[in-house]
Protein backbone atom coordinates (compact mmCIF):
# COMPACT_ATOMS: atom_id res chain seq x y z
CA UNK A 1 0.00 0.00 0.00
CA UNK A 2 2.82 2.38 0.83
CA UNK A 3 4.44 2.75 -2.59
CA UNK A 4 1.12 3.76 -4.14
CA UNK A 5 1.10 6.90 -2.04
CA UNK A 6 3.83 8.23 -4.29
CA UNK A 7 5.06 10.40 -1.46
CA UNK A 8 8.26 9.43 0.32
CA UNK A 9 7.41 11.25 3.51
CA UNK A 10 4.08 9.52 3.79
CA UNK A 11 5.66 6.16 3.12
CA UNK A 12 8.20 6.68 5.87
CA UNK A 13 5.46 7.75 8.21
CA UNK A 14 3.31 4.76 7.42
CA UNK A 15 6.13 2.29 7.97
CA UNK A 16 6.99 4.03 11.21
CA UNK A 17 3.39 3.75 12.33
CA UNK A 18 2.99 0.08 11.46
CA UNK A 19 6.31 -1.14 12.77
CA UNK A 20 7.65 1.16 15.39
CA UNK A 21 4.61 2.69 17.11
CA UNK A 22 2.57 -0.16 18.51
CA UNK A 23 0.65 2.04 20.93
CA UNK A 24 -0.20 4.94 18.68
CA UNK A 25 -3.18 6.86 20.05
CA UNK A 26 -6.11 6.34 17.74
CA UNK A 27 -8.75 8.94 17.00
CA UNK A 28 -11.85 7.68 18.90
CA UNK A 29 -14.07 8.77 16.03
CA UNK A 30 -12.55 5.98 13.95
CA UNK A 31 -14.40 3.50 16.18
CA UNK A 32 -17.25 3.95 13.73
CA UNK A 33 -15.23 2.06 11.10
CA UNK A 34 -15.40 -1.72 10.95
CA UNK A 35 -12.62 -3.71 12.58
CA UNK A 36 -10.89 -4.54 9.30
CA UNK A 37 -10.88 -0.98 7.96
CA UNK A 38 -10.09 0.88 11.18
CA UNK A 39 -6.37 0.02 11.56
CA UNK A 40 -5.65 0.78 7.90
CA UNK A 41 -7.31 4.17 8.06
CA UNK A 42 -5.71 4.91 11.43
CA UNK A 43 -2.30 4.10 9.93
CA UNK A 44 -2.90 6.42 6.98
CA UNK A 45 -4.05 9.19 9.31
CA UNK A 46 -1.00 8.76 11.54
CA UNK A 47 1.42 8.67 8.65
CA UNK A 48 -0.09 11.84 7.20
CA UNK A 49 0.26 13.51 10.59
CA UNK A 50 3.88 12.38 10.81
CA UNK A 51 4.48 13.86 7.38
CA UNK A 52 3.09 17.16 8.58
CA UNK A 53 -0.11 16.92 6.56
CA UNK A 54 -3.53 17.77 8.02
CA UNK A 55 -5.15 14.64 9.43
CA UNK A 56 -8.66 16.00 9.92
CA UNK A 57 -9.73 15.82 6.24
CA UNK A 58 -8.69 12.16 6.19
CA UNK A 59 -10.78 11.37 9.26
CA UNK A 60 -13.76 13.16 7.74
CA UNK A 61 -13.37 11.28 4.45
CA UNK A 62 -13.42 7.99 6.32
CA UNK A 63 -16.45 8.98 8.42
CA UNK A 64 -18.30 10.04 5.28
CA UNK A 65 -17.68 6.56 3.90
CA UNK A 66 -19.20 4.92 6.97
CA UNK A 67 -22.40 6.97 6.95
CA UNK A 68 -22.78 6.33 3.23
CA UNK A 69 -22.32 2.61 3.71
CA UNK A 70 -19.19 2.31 1.55
CA UNK A 71 -17.22 -0.95 1.76
CA UNK A 72 -13.97 -0.85 3.73
CA UNK A 73 -11.62 -1.13 0.77
CA UNK A 74 -13.30 1.83 -0.85
CA UNK A 75 -12.94 3.91 2.29
CA UNK A 76 -9.24 3.03 2.55
CA UNK A 77 -8.72 3.87 -1.13
CA UNK A 78 -10.49 7.22 -0.72
CA UNK A 79 -8.44 8.17 2.34
CA UNK A 80 -5.22 7.09 0.67
CA UNK A 81 -6.01 9.11 -2.44
CA UNK A 82 -6.83 12.20 -0.41
CA UNK A 83 -3.57 11.84 1.57
CA UNK A 84 -1.63 11.68 -1.69
CA UNK A 85 -3.47 14.72 -3.07
CA UNK A 86 -2.76 16.68 0.12
CA UNK A 87 0.93 15.81 -0.27
CA UNK A 88 0.97 16.94 -3.90
CA UNK A 89 -0.83 20.13 -2.90
CA UNK A 90 1.81 20.87 -0.29
CA UNK A 91 4.60 20.23 -2.79
CA UNK A 92 3.01 22.82 -5.08
CA UNK A 93 1.86 25.37 -2.50
CA UNK A 94 4.90 25.20 -0.25
CA UNK A 95 5.56 24.05 3.30
CA UNK A 96 3.91 27.14 4.81
CA UNK A 97 0.54 26.37 3.26
CA UNK A 98 -2.31 26.31 5.79
CA UNK A 99 -4.45 23.17 6.26
CA UNK A 100 -7.47 24.80 4.52
CA UNK A 101 -5.22 25.79 1.61
CA UNK A 102 -3.93 22.22 1.36
CA UNK A 103 -7.43 20.82 1.43
CA UNK A 104 -8.63 23.24 -1.24
CA UNK A 105 -5.46 22.53 -3.24
CA UNK A 106 -6.07 18.78 -3.05
CA UNK A 107 -9.61 19.31 -4.35
CA UNK A 108 -8.32 21.47 -7.20
CA UNK A 109 -5.81 18.80 -8.19
CA UNK A 110 -8.57 16.21 -8.04
CA UNK A 111 -10.65 18.42 -10.34
CA UNK A 112 -7.87 18.24 -12.89
CA UNK A 113 -5.80 21.35 -12.20
CA UNK A 114 -2.09 20.76 -12.69
CA UNK A 115 0.40 21.33 -9.86
CA UNK A 116 1.90 24.07 -12.05
CA UNK A 117 -1.35 26.03 -11.75
CA UNK A 118 -1.12 25.82 -7.96
CA UNK A 119 2.47 27.03 -8.09
CA UNK A 120 1.45 29.98 -10.27
CA UNK A 121 -1.44 30.84 -7.98
CA UNK A 122 0.89 30.86 -4.99
CA UNK A 123 3.22 33.22 -6.84
CA UNK A 124 0.42 35.58 -7.78
CA UNK A 125 -1.07 35.60 -4.28
CA UNK A 126 1.30 34.66 -1.48
CA UNK A 127 -1.41 34.42 1.19
CA UNK A 128 -4.96 33.16 1.62
CA UNK A 129 -5.34 30.90 -1.37
CA UNK A 130 -8.23 28.80 -0.08
CA UNK A 131 -10.97 30.71 -1.87
CA UNK A 132 -9.19 31.02 -5.26
CA UNK A 133 -8.49 27.29 -5.19
CA UNK A 134 -12.05 26.48 -4.18
CA UNK A 135 -13.48 28.75 -6.89
CA UNK A 136 -11.31 26.99 -9.46
CA UNK A 137 -12.68 23.61 -8.34
CA UNK A 138 -16.28 24.84 -8.20
CA UNK A 139 -16.05 26.25 -11.72
CA UNK A 140 -14.92 22.85 -12.98
CA UNK A 141 -17.86 21.30 -11.13
CA UNK A 142 -20.13 23.70 -13.05
CA UNK A 143 -18.81 22.39 -16.35
CA UNK A 144 -16.10 24.96 -17.09
CA UNK A 145 -13.11 23.17 -18.66
CA UNK A 146 -10.28 23.01 -16.17
CA UNK A 147 -7.91 25.07 -18.33
CA UNK A 148 -10.48 27.87 -18.68
CA UNK A 149 -11.24 27.75 -14.97
CA UNK A 150 -7.55 27.92 -14.10
CA UNK A 151 -6.95 30.78 -16.54
CA UNK A 152 -9.88 32.72 -15.08
CA UNK A 153 -8.79 32.29 -11.48
CA UNK A 154 -5.17 33.08 -12.31
CA UNK A 155 -6.30 36.27 -14.04
CA UNK A 156 -8.31 37.40 -11.01
CA UNK A 157 -6.56 36.01 -7.93
CA UNK A 158 -3.89 38.67 -7.55
CA UNK A 159 -6.21 41.67 -7.64
CA UNK A 160 -9.58 40.36 -6.48
CA UNK A 161 -10.90 39.95 -2.97
CA UNK A 162 -12.27 36.60 -1.85
CA UNK A 163 -15.83 37.94 -1.98
CA UNK A 164 -15.30 39.11 -5.56
CA UNK A 165 -14.06 35.68 -6.58
CA UNK A 166 -17.11 34.03 -5.04
CA UNK A 167 -19.36 36.53 -6.80
CA UNK A 168 -17.51 35.80 -10.06
CA UNK A 169 -18.22 32.09 -9.62
CA UNK A 170 -21.89 32.77 -8.99
CA UNK A 171 -22.12 34.98 -12.09
CA UNK A 172 -20.57 32.26 -14.24
CA UNK A 173 -22.99 29.69 -12.82
CA UNK A 174 -25.91 32.00 -13.56
CA UNK A 175 -24.77 32.45 -17.15
CA UNK A 176 -24.37 28.70 -17.58
CA UNK A 177 -27.85 28.25 -16.16
CA UNK A 178 -29.13 30.66 -18.79
CA UNK A 179 -27.60 28.59 -21.56
CA UNK A 180 -24.14 30.08 -22.05
CA UNK A 181 -21.37 27.61 -22.95
CA UNK A 182 -19.36 27.16 -19.70
CA UNK A 183 -15.98 28.15 -21.16
CA UNK A 184 -17.46 31.28 -22.76
CA UNK A 185 -19.28 32.17 -19.57
CA UNK A 186 -16.02 32.08 -17.62
CA UNK A 187 -14.06 34.12 -20.14
CA UNK A 188 -16.78 36.77 -20.60
CA UNK A 189 -17.21 37.17 -16.87
CA UNK A 190 -13.48 37.22 -16.20
CA UNK A 191 -13.15 40.23 -18.51
CA UNK A 192 -15.94 42.01 -16.70
CA UNK A 193 -14.57 41.14 -13.27
CA UNK A 194 -11.02 42.12 -14.19
CA UNK A 195 -12.19 45.54 -15.31
CA UNK A 196 -13.93 46.05 -11.95
CA UNK A 197 -11.17 44.59 -9.78
CA UNK A 198 -10.19 46.84 -6.94
CA UNK A 199 -6.70 46.76 -5.57
CA UNK A 200 -6.59 45.92 -1.90
CA UNK A 201 -6.25 43.06 0.52
CA UNK A 202 -8.01 39.90 -0.62
CA UNK B 1 -53.45 41.35 -30.65
CA UNK B 2 -55.27 43.70 -28.28
CA UNK B 3 -58.95 43.39 -27.56
CA UNK B 4 -60.99 45.95 -29.48
CA UNK B 5 -63.02 48.49 -27.58
CA UNK B 6 -60.78 48.48 -24.54
CA UNK B 7 -57.95 50.90 -23.88
CA UNK B 8 -54.67 49.19 -24.80
CA UNK B 9 -52.96 50.64 -21.74
CA UNK B 10 -55.63 49.12 -19.50
CA UNK B 11 -54.97 45.79 -21.18
CA UNK B 12 -51.28 46.19 -20.44
CA UNK B 13 -52.07 47.00 -16.82
CA UNK B 14 -54.21 43.87 -16.55
CA UNK B 15 -51.29 41.78 -17.76
CA UNK B 16 -48.84 43.50 -15.42
CA UNK B 17 -51.08 42.73 -12.46
CA UNK B 18 -50.90 38.99 -13.02
CA UNK B 19 -48.83 37.24 -10.37
CA UNK B 20 -45.16 36.63 -11.11
CA UNK B 21 -43.54 33.60 -9.60
CA UNK B 22 -39.96 34.05 -8.49
CA UNK B 23 -37.80 30.95 -8.13
CA UNK B 24 -38.20 29.92 -4.45
CA UNK B 25 -34.51 29.01 -4.30
CA UNK B 26 -33.95 32.76 -3.98
CA UNK B 27 -34.95 32.34 -0.31
CA UNK B 28 -32.03 30.01 0.25
CA UNK B 29 -29.63 32.34 -1.53
CA UNK B 30 -30.75 35.24 0.63
CA UNK B 31 -30.44 33.17 3.80
CA UNK B 32 -26.99 32.00 2.73
CA UNK B 33 -25.90 35.61 2.30
CA UNK B 34 -27.32 36.87 5.56
CA UNK B 35 -25.92 33.91 7.47
CA UNK B 36 -22.52 35.54 7.08
CA UNK B 37 -23.76 38.85 8.51
CA UNK B 38 -24.06 39.87 12.12
CA UNK B 39 -27.54 39.92 13.62
CA UNK B 40 -29.03 43.38 13.08
CA UNK B 41 -29.67 45.13 16.36
CA UNK B 42 -31.22 48.36 17.43
CA UNK B 43 -28.72 50.85 18.80
CA UNK B 44 -28.39 50.16 22.52
CA UNK B 45 -25.99 50.76 25.35
CA UNK B 46 -23.25 48.69 23.73
CA UNK B 47 -23.49 50.63 20.47
CA UNK B 48 -23.43 53.89 22.36
CA UNK B 49 -20.35 52.75 24.27
CA UNK B 50 -18.65 51.69 21.05
CA UNK B 51 -19.42 55.05 19.50
CA UNK B 52 -17.94 56.77 22.55
CA UNK B 53 -14.80 54.67 22.22
CA UNK B 54 -14.38 55.17 18.48
CA UNK B 55 -15.20 58.87 18.21
CA UNK B 56 -12.02 60.96 17.93
CA UNK B 57 -11.39 63.29 20.87
CA UNK B 58 -8.54 65.26 22.39
CA UNK B 59 -7.02 63.70 25.53
CA UNK B 60 -4.74 65.68 27.84
CA UNK B 61 -1.84 63.73 29.44
CA UNK B 62 0.71 64.81 32.04
CA UNK B 63 4.37 63.97 31.15
CA UNK B 64 4.37 61.17 33.76
CA UNK B 65 1.16 59.65 32.39
CA UNK B 66 2.59 59.90 28.88
CA UNK B 67 5.68 57.98 30.00
CA UNK B 68 3.48 55.26 31.52
CA UNK B 69 1.46 54.96 28.30
CA UNK B 70 4.66 54.80 26.23
CA UNK B 71 6.01 52.02 28.48
CA UNK B 72 2.77 50.11 28.00
CA UNK B 73 3.01 50.50 24.24
CA UNK B 74 6.57 49.19 24.19
CA UNK B 75 5.51 46.15 26.23
CA UNK B 76 2.63 45.57 23.82
CA UNK B 77 4.97 45.86 20.84
CA UNK B 78 7.22 43.20 22.38
CA UNK B 79 4.26 40.90 23.02
CA UNK B 80 2.54 41.33 19.67
CA UNK B 81 4.86 39.19 17.52
CA UNK B 82 4.30 36.26 19.87
CA UNK B 83 0.53 36.78 19.69
CA UNK B 84 0.59 37.18 15.92
CA UNK B 85 2.33 33.87 15.38
CA UNK B 86 -0.83 31.96 16.27
CA UNK B 87 -3.80 34.05 15.26
CA UNK B 88 -7.08 32.60 16.42
CA UNK B 89 -9.12 31.58 13.39
CA UNK B 90 -12.17 33.72 12.81
CA UNK B 91 -15.33 31.71 13.30
CA UNK B 92 -18.19 32.43 10.91
CA UNK B 93 -21.73 31.37 11.60
CA UNK B 94 -23.17 29.97 8.39
CA UNK B 95 -26.82 29.29 7.93
CA UNK B 96 -27.78 26.36 5.74
CA UNK B 97 -31.24 26.38 4.22
CA UNK B 98 -33.20 23.63 2.49
CA UNK B 99 -36.69 23.95 1.07
CA UNK B 100 -38.28 20.54 1.63
CA UNK B 101 -42.08 20.75 1.86
CA UNK B 102 -42.68 17.06 2.48
CA UNK B 103 -39.83 16.29 4.88
CA UNK B 104 -40.50 15.28 8.45
CA UNK B 105 -36.84 15.47 9.53
CA UNK B 106 -33.71 16.89 7.93
CA UNK B 107 -30.11 16.56 9.10
CA UNK B 108 -27.17 18.58 7.90
CA UNK B 109 -24.15 16.30 7.64
CA UNK B 110 -20.63 17.11 6.55
CA UNK B 111 -16.96 17.60 7.20
CA UNK B 112 -17.83 20.00 10.04
CA UNK B 113 -19.76 17.52 12.20
CA UNK B 114 -18.03 14.18 11.63
CA UNK B 115 -20.76 13.15 9.16
CA UNK B 116 -22.95 12.41 12.17
CA UNK B 117 -26.70 12.71 11.44
CA UNK B 118 -27.47 13.34 15.10
CA UNK B 119 -25.22 16.37 15.49
CA UNK B 120 -26.96 19.03 13.38
CA UNK B 121 -30.70 18.46 13.01
CA UNK B 122 -32.25 21.23 10.91
CA UNK B 123 -35.36 23.00 12.15
CA UNK B 124 -38.31 24.52 10.37
CA UNK B 125 -38.15 28.28 9.98
CA UNK B 126 -41.83 28.35 10.90
CA UNK B 127 -44.30 25.71 12.07
CA UNK B 128 -45.93 23.90 9.17
CA UNK B 129 -43.58 25.54 6.69
CA UNK B 130 -41.15 24.10 4.21
CA UNK B 131 -37.91 25.97 4.91
CA UNK B 132 -35.45 24.01 7.07
CA UNK B 133 -32.50 25.86 8.53
CA UNK B 134 -29.43 25.18 10.62
CA UNK B 135 -26.65 27.48 11.74
CA UNK B 136 -23.14 26.05 12.00
CA UNK B 137 -20.06 27.88 13.28
CA UNK B 138 -17.23 27.31 10.82
CA UNK B 139 -13.61 28.38 10.73
CA UNK B 140 -12.12 29.31 7.33
CA UNK B 141 -11.78 26.36 4.99
CA UNK B 142 -13.50 24.15 2.49
CA UNK B 143 -16.24 21.78 3.68
CA UNK B 144 -18.19 19.06 1.91
CA UNK B 145 -21.71 18.36 3.08
CA UNK B 146 -25.15 17.03 2.20
CA UNK B 147 -28.68 16.97 3.60
CA UNK B 148 -30.21 13.74 4.88
CA UNK B 149 -33.99 13.88 4.54
CA UNK B 150 -36.20 11.62 6.66
CA UNK B 151 -33.12 9.63 7.62
CA UNK B 152 -32.91 7.99 4.23
CA UNK B 153 -32.68 10.36 1.29
CA UNK B 154 -29.49 12.27 0.49
CA UNK B 155 -29.83 15.66 -1.13
CA UNK B 156 -27.21 18.09 -2.37
CA UNK B 157 -27.64 21.79 -1.65
CA UNK B 158 -29.25 23.21 -4.79
CA UNK B 159 -27.68 26.60 -4.12
CA UNK B 160 -24.09 25.40 -3.64
CA UNK B 161 -21.40 23.98 -5.92
CA UNK B 162 -21.30 20.20 -6.27
CA UNK B 163 -18.41 18.30 -4.72
CA UNK B 164 -16.20 16.78 -7.40
CA UNK B 165 -14.15 14.82 -4.90
CA UNK B 166 -17.07 12.54 -4.24
CA UNK B 167 -15.53 9.17 -3.52
CA UNK B 168 -18.66 7.37 -2.41
CA UNK B 169 -21.26 8.66 -4.87
CA UNK B 170 -24.51 10.33 -3.89
CA UNK B 171 -25.10 14.05 -3.80
CA UNK B 172 -22.60 16.28 -2.00
CA UNK B 173 -22.05 20.01 -1.98
CA UNK B 174 -19.23 22.32 -1.03
CA UNK B 175 -19.07 25.46 1.04
CA UNK B 176 -15.92 27.51 1.34
CA UNK B 177 -15.41 29.91 4.22
CA UNK B 178 -13.03 32.73 3.34
CA UNK B 179 -10.20 33.86 5.55
CA UNK B 180 -7.36 31.39 5.04
CA UNK C 1 -44.53 28.05 -2.71
CA UNK C 2 -44.49 30.11 0.44
CA UNK C 3 -44.23 29.67 4.12
CA UNK C 4 -47.47 29.35 6.00
CA UNK C 5 -47.34 32.19 8.44
CA UNK C 6 -50.95 33.15 8.75
CA UNK C 7 -51.27 34.86 12.10
CA UNK C 8 -47.63 35.89 12.36
CA UNK C 9 -47.42 39.60 11.67
CA UNK C 10 -44.53 41.30 9.93
CA UNK C 11 -43.82 43.14 13.17
CA UNK C 12 -43.56 39.87 15.10
CA UNK C 13 -41.20 38.37 12.51
CA UNK C 14 -39.06 41.51 12.50
CA UNK C 15 -38.94 41.40 16.29
CA UNK C 16 -37.79 37.77 16.19
CA UNK C 17 -35.05 38.53 13.66
CA UNK C 18 -33.80 41.44 15.76
CA UNK C 19 -33.81 39.07 18.71
CA UNK C 20 -31.39 36.76 16.94
CA UNK C 21 -33.78 34.32 15.21
CA UNK C 22 -32.30 34.66 11.74
CA UNK C 23 -34.58 31.91 10.45
CA UNK C 24 -37.60 34.20 10.92
CA UNK C 25 -36.25 36.34 8.08
CA UNK C 26 -36.85 33.39 5.73
CA UNK C 27 -40.56 33.80 6.43
CA UNK C 28 -40.42 37.48 5.48
CA UNK C 29 -38.50 36.68 2.31
CA UNK C 30 -41.02 34.00 1.32
CA UNK C 31 -43.88 36.37 2.09
CA UNK C 32 -42.67 39.23 -0.10
CA UNK C 33 -40.63 37.38 -2.73
CA UNK C 34 -43.25 37.18 -5.46
CA UNK C 35 -44.95 40.51 -4.84
CA UNK C 36 -41.74 42.53 -4.88
CA UNK C 37 -40.33 40.27 -7.56
CA UNK C 38 -43.13 41.27 -9.91
CA UNK C 39 -42.03 44.89 -9.69
CA UNK C 40 -38.37 44.00 -10.26
CA UNK C 41 -39.15 41.76 -13.25
CA UNK C 42 -41.25 44.39 -15.02
CA UNK C 43 -39.00 47.27 -14.06
CA UNK C 44 -35.78 45.62 -15.20
CA UNK C 45 -37.18 43.55 -18.06
CA UNK C 46 -35.22 40.41 -17.41
CA UNK C 47 -35.42 37.76 -14.76
CA UNK C 48 -31.71 37.50 -13.99
CA UNK C 49 -31.29 41.17 -13.10
CA UNK C 50 -34.61 41.14 -11.28
CA UNK C 51 -33.64 38.23 -9.05
CA UNK C 52 -30.26 39.78 -8.36
CA UNK C 53 -31.86 43.08 -7.39
CA UNK C 54 -34.45 41.33 -5.27
CA UNK C 55 -31.87 39.20 -3.50
CA UNK C 56 -29.74 42.24 -2.84
CA UNK C 57 -32.72 44.21 -1.54
CA UNK C 58 -33.55 41.43 0.91
CA UNK C 59 -29.94 41.32 2.12
CA UNK C 60 -29.80 45.11 2.48
CA UNK C 61 -33.11 44.97 4.29
CA UNK C 62 -31.68 42.48 6.75
CA UNK C 63 -28.56 44.58 7.33
CA UNK C 64 -30.54 47.69 8.14
CA UNK C 65 -33.53 46.02 9.76
CA UNK C 66 -32.88 47.87 13.00
CA UNK C 67 -33.69 51.08 11.13
CA UNK C 68 -37.13 49.85 10.05
CA UNK C 69 -39.13 52.27 12.17
CA UNK C 70 -42.53 50.71 11.53
CA UNK C 71 -42.04 46.92 11.44
CA UNK C 72 -45.75 46.39 10.75
CA UNK C 73 -45.09 47.99 7.37
CA UNK C 74 -41.95 45.97 6.66
CA UNK C 75 -43.18 45.23 3.12
CA UNK C 76 -43.54 48.89 2.22
CA UNK C 77 -40.16 49.68 3.77
CA UNK C 78 -38.47 46.91 1.80
CA UNK C 79 -40.25 48.05 -1.35
CA UNK C 80 -38.40 51.35 -1.01
CA UNK C 81 -35.08 49.54 -0.84
CA UNK C 82 -35.98 47.50 -3.92
CA UNK C 83 -37.03 50.58 -5.90
CA UNK C 84 -33.63 52.11 -5.21
CA UNK C 85 -31.83 48.90 -6.01
CA UNK C 86 -33.66 48.59 -9.33
CA UNK C 87 -32.55 52.08 -10.27
CA UNK C 88 -28.88 51.14 -9.89
CA UNK C 89 -29.29 47.76 -11.60
CA UNK C 90 -31.23 49.35 -14.45
CA UNK C 91 -28.58 51.98 -14.98
CA UNK C 92 -25.81 49.39 -14.96
CA UNK C 93 -27.70 47.06 -17.32
CA UNK C 94 -28.26 49.92 -19.73
CA UNK C 95 -24.52 50.60 -19.78
CA UNK C 96 -23.38 47.02 -20.29
CA UNK C 97 -26.03 45.76 -22.74
CA UNK C 98 -26.92 42.12 -22.75
CA UNK C 99 -24.32 39.42 -22.99
CA UNK C 100 -26.45 36.37 -23.57
CA UNK C 101 -29.81 35.78 -25.12
CA UNK C 102 -32.22 35.03 -22.33
CA UNK C 103 -35.33 32.93 -22.25
CA UNK C 104 -37.68 35.88 -22.30
CA UNK C 105 -40.69 33.62 -22.82
CA UNK C 106 -40.27 32.65 -19.17
CA UNK C 107 -40.25 36.28 -18.12
CA UNK C 108 -43.53 36.15 -16.29
CA UNK C 109 -42.72 32.99 -14.46
CA UNK C 110 -46.29 32.05 -13.67
CA UNK C 111 -47.75 29.53 -16.08
CA UNK C 112 -48.78 31.42 -19.18
CA UNK C 113 -51.65 30.68 -21.53
CA UNK C 114 -50.18 28.49 -24.20
CA UNK C 115 -51.36 30.36 -27.28
CA UNK C 116 -48.72 31.99 -29.40
CA UNK C 117 -50.62 35.26 -29.33
CA UNK C 118 -50.52 35.43 -25.54
CA UNK C 119 -46.76 35.02 -25.56
CA UNK C 120 -46.46 37.64 -28.29
CA UNK C 121 -48.58 40.01 -26.23
CA UNK C 122 -46.30 39.54 -23.23
CA UNK C 123 -43.34 40.26 -25.45
CA UNK C 124 -44.95 43.41 -26.79
CA UNK C 125 -45.75 44.61 -23.28
CA UNK C 126 -42.18 44.00 -22.19
CA UNK C 127 -40.71 45.82 -25.17
CA UNK C 128 -43.09 48.72 -24.80
CA UNK C 129 -42.21 49.12 -21.12
CA UNK C 130 -38.52 48.93 -21.99
CA UNK C 131 -38.91 51.93 -24.28
CA UNK C 132 -40.20 54.15 -21.51
CA UNK C 133 -37.72 56.30 -19.62
CA UNK C 134 -36.89 54.53 -16.33
CA UNK C 135 -38.54 57.18 -14.16
CA UNK C 136 -41.76 56.93 -16.24
CA UNK C 137 -41.69 53.14 -16.08
CA UNK C 138 -41.09 53.26 -12.33
CA UNK C 139 -44.02 55.62 -11.70
CA UNK C 140 -46.32 53.71 -14.07
CA UNK C 141 -45.65 50.36 -12.39
CA UNK C 142 -46.05 51.70 -8.86
CA UNK C 143 -49.30 53.44 -9.75
CA UNK C 144 -50.99 50.95 -12.01
CA UNK C 145 -49.44 47.59 -11.27
CA UNK C 146 -49.37 47.98 -7.50
CA UNK C 147 -52.19 50.49 -7.22
CA UNK C 148 -50.30 52.75 -4.81
CA UNK C 149 -51.47 56.16 -3.71
CA UNK C 150 -49.34 59.07 -4.94
CA UNK C 151 -48.33 59.91 -1.38
CA UNK C 152 -47.00 56.41 -0.88
CA UNK C 153 -45.20 56.57 -4.23
CA UNK C 154 -43.62 59.84 -3.15
CA UNK C 155 -42.32 58.18 0.01
CA UNK C 156 -40.87 55.29 -1.98
CA UNK C 157 -39.26 57.29 -4.74
CA UNK C 158 -38.40 60.59 -3.11
CA UNK C 159 -40.13 62.44 -5.96
CA UNK C 160 -42.93 64.97 -5.47
CA UNK C 161 -46.56 64.04 -6.00
CA UNK C 162 -47.08 66.40 -8.92
CA UNK C 163 -43.95 65.14 -10.66
CA UNK C 164 -45.16 61.57 -10.20
CA UNK C 165 -48.59 62.39 -11.61
CA UNK C 166 -46.92 63.90 -14.62
CA UNK C 167 -44.70 60.83 -15.09
CA UNK C 168 -47.64 58.45 -14.95
CA UNK C 169 -49.57 60.56 -17.46
CA UNK C 170 -46.61 60.72 -19.82
CA UNK C 171 -46.02 56.98 -19.45
CA UNK C 172 -49.62 56.29 -20.48
CA UNK C 173 -49.34 58.56 -23.49
CA UNK C 174 -46.07 57.05 -24.59
CA UNK C 175 -47.34 53.50 -24.16
CA UNK C 176 -50.39 54.32 -26.26
CA UNK C 177 -48.19 55.75 -28.99
CA UNK C 178 -45.80 52.79 -28.90
CA UNK C 179 -48.63 50.25 -29.03
CA UNK C 180 -50.35 52.04 -31.91
CA UNK C 181 -47.11 51.57 -33.83
CA UNK C 182 -47.09 47.88 -32.95
CA UNK C 183 -50.70 47.43 -34.11
CA UNK C 184 -49.82 49.00 -37.45
CA UNK C 185 -46.94 46.60 -38.14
Amino acid sequence: MTPRLGLPALAVGLVATLLARPAAAQDPRLERLDAGTRPLVAALVDSARTAGLPAEPLVQRALEGTIKGAPGDRIVAAVRRLAADLGRARDALGPAASPPELEAGAAALRAGASPAVLVQLRRSRPQRLTVPLAVLTDLVASGVPVDSAAAAVLALAATSRDADLVEFRRAVERDIGLGAPPAAAASVRVNGAASQARPGPP
Amino acid sequence: MFEGGRDVVDQIIARLRRPVRIDPSLDARVMERIATLPTPRRAGAVTAAWRWLTEPRHVALSPLSGLAVATGLVALALLLPALARRPAPTIHELQFVLVAPHATAVSLIGDFNDWDPARTPMRLASAGGAVWTAVVPLSPGRYRYAFLVNGARWLADPTAPAALDNDYGGPSSVVTVAGS
Amino acid sequence: MGIDNVGTSDAELVRRVLGGDTGAYAALVARYRDRLGRYAVHMLGNREDAEEALQDAFVRGYRSLARCDDPERFGAWLYGILVNRCRTTGARAARRGQVFVRDEAALNGAPLPSSVERTELDDVVRRALARLAPEYREAFLLKHMDDLEYEEMARLTGAGVSALKMRVKRAREQLQAILREVERV
